[in-house]
């Protein structure tokens, strides 16, 4: 498969550069390289590729290539619990934020999709309710601002933007569980994910309990997005960009797309970490910025285009 | 030749209202049915009621091959009956040949690649369906008769032994019509068992070995076409006057408003 050699060879090259990325350049010891830009680097292959298997899980569950955990609010949801968390949650273990952000995916997911009703899915009526999760889940946030002491509200603006910086291995470690169980509870139906392309009655005849395996994979989503959300912050877009690139190029079947999504994602996040760190050197950019700059444009074209080209 | 038999069967969306009430009716193997009715007569959930999708209710029994429906396993359900919904959403990004593999799912792990019996079995419905040679298109890219075939074969890759097809002639032009009754006429003599509903009798009436009228929920009348295709059955089903006629050549029949004359 061409696709799965260009994104190993990207990643690997995404690696190398990130390891010589940073104020110091290439002349910074090892001790730099390991603990603070290789780490980051892990945080943004496990982040990147959580999001980009919760876009793509999302988008053959409900039909809707629009549905992401950033559009459909999922993100917004995990944000208002895991920030709640790392605001008032002091002295915690980062863990709590990847739990509680979990959570908070979890019951946006359920909100989501309630107010979009059964039936109503396939059109714009999920991401509009999905619209309203982000604004109230927005506004919460705003709130637990203005609430915050001084002290800690640098913290939690960094957060929100998307923030891979790290000192150290912690956040990976906290992350690292979440991806594996949300990426392994996909992996192991991606043949059942092709049935729901084809609708719930087609899955059902052909030994699909539908609504047992969206349960799960609507789970699996909410725990890749959240967990991510809890540790890096809502980083947008990589669940829309890459699930799309991809199914342009090697078609829609989930058993390659899954796969191809969680490298390609790890991809898109590694290189955008390079770019952050880059542009306003010596300083640097949170990663969400550039990954909303790459995607905002690419959800209005997608928007344009129209249902078709989706 | 496995019969489809249905004692005392009723259905429906909500507790307490049925679309489907007290029905009896046994498919014979081997043979093709028609289901006909009045927009709204439950045609449709009487096909998803017999599948016993978990979003509806349903009482009395299915018994197919002589034996409880539920009885059997989820692969031994997918290679008994086979169901073409009206319209099924089109899968996005998935060429015809993937779609049509969709139909083996039953018959390997939920993550398994496709093997070769799987790309033979494909490769033998869509050369039945006529649609190898869009094999590599995108079924999104197709027109609605293609996309009806591609739907048909993937369905058809199951195997099954009886078929419910919920209108499959609808949308259909003259040459995809007289496609798809072929089809389903070699099937029957294959010993598959096909139930399939529709609004026009005409290019479908001759390949009746019997049908079905229902109404409100309740079968009106059932038996040969010449039985129940008549001016009487049909104007009482549809509310409206009817003249039925069948061509002395070819057997087909057409239906007219009796008011036209």
């Amino acid at each position: 498969m061409k696709a799965l050699r260009w994104l190993v060879l990207l990643l690997a090259a995404g690696i190398a550069v990130s390891a010589v990325t940073g104020p110091m350049g290439s002349s910074a010891p090892w001790s730099v390289v390991i603990s603070l830009r290789l780490s980051r680097t892990a945080l943004a292959i496990l982040a990147g590729a959580s999001l980009a298997v919760a876009g793509a899980v999302l988008q053959a569950v409900l039909r809707n290539v629009l549905a992401t955990p950033y559009t459909l609010g999922v993100s917004a949801g995990a944000g208002v619990t895991a920030g709640a968390v790392i605001l008032f949650g002091i002295g915690i273990s980062g863990y709590w934020a990847c739990l509680a952000g979990t959570g908070g995916a979890l019951a946006a997911t359920l909100l989501v999709t309630t107010l979009a009703g059964r039936g109503s899915r396939e059109g714009s009526t999920l991401i509009l309710a999905g619209v309203t999760i982000n604004v109230l889940g927005a506004s919460l946030l705003l709130l637990m601002e203005y609430l915050s002491p001084a002290s800690r509200l640098m913290e939690i603006v960094r957060w929100m933007m998307g923030d891979l910086a790290a000192a150290g291995y912690s956040r990976v470690f906290y992350l690292l569980p979440f991806t594996v169980a949300g990426t392994a509870m996909v992996l192991l139906r991606t043949g059942t994910l092709n049935q729901m392309l084809a609708g719930e009655e087609l899955a059902e005849t052909r030994g699909v309990n539908t609504r047992r395996e969206r349960a799960v994979m609507l789970t699996a989503s909410a725990i890749l997005a959240g967990g991510t959300v809890g540790a890096v912050g809502p980083v947008g877009f990589v669940g829309l960009v890459v699930p799309h690139v991809l199914r342009r190029i090697t078609g829609g079947d989930c058993r390659r797309l899954v796969p191809l999504s969680a490298l390609g994602g790890a991809v898109l996040l590694v290189w955008s970490d390079i770019v952050s760190r880059i542009v306003v050197s010596p300083g640097e950019l949170p990663v969400g910025i550039i990954t909303a700059l790459i995607g905002g444009p690419y959800f209005l074209h997608l928007l344009r285009s129209g249902p078709d080209h989706y | 030749m496995p019969e489809l038999s249905l004692k005392g069967f009723s259905a429906g969306y909500r507790r307490g209202s049925a679309a489907i009430s007290g029905l009896d009716f046994t498919l014979p193997g081997g043979e093709i049915w028609g289901l006909l009715g009045p927009n709204g007569a439950g045609k449709s959930t009487l096909m998803k009621g017999i599948l016993g999708f978990p979003w509806l209710w349903r009482k009395g029994s299915v018994l197919a091959d002589g034996k409880p429906f539920e009885g059997f396993s989820e692969r031994e359900k997918a290679s008994l009956i086979g169901y073409l919904p009206q319209d099924p959403p089109v899968p996005q990004g998935l060429t015809v040949t993937e779609t049509v593999l969709l139909g083996r799912h039953p018959f390997r792990s939920p993550w398994a690649t496709d093997s070769a019996t799987d790309r033979e079995a494909a490769k033998e419905v869509m050369e039945e369906c006529g649609i190898l040679h869009l094999a590599g298109r995108l079924t999104a890219n197709l027109s609605g008769g293609e996309r009806r075939m591609v739907f048909l074969a993937s369905v058809l890759v199951q195997k099954p032994m009886i078929l419910l097809l919920d209108e499959p002639g609808s949308g259909l032009d003259y040459r995809h019509t007289a496609m798809l009754w072929e089809i389903l006429d070699r099937l029957a003599s294959r010993g598959v068992s096909v139930f399939a509903s529709t609004h026009r009798l005409a290019m479908a009436g001759e390949h009746f070995s019997g049908a079905m009228f229902l109404s409100g929920g309740r079968c009106i009348a059932a038996g040969s076409p010449e039985e129940i295709f008549t001016p009487g059955i049909m104007s009482a089903v549809y509310g409206i006057p009817l003249s039925v006629t069948r061509d002395s050549g070819a057997g087909g029949w057409s239906v007219s408003s009796a008011g036209d004359r």
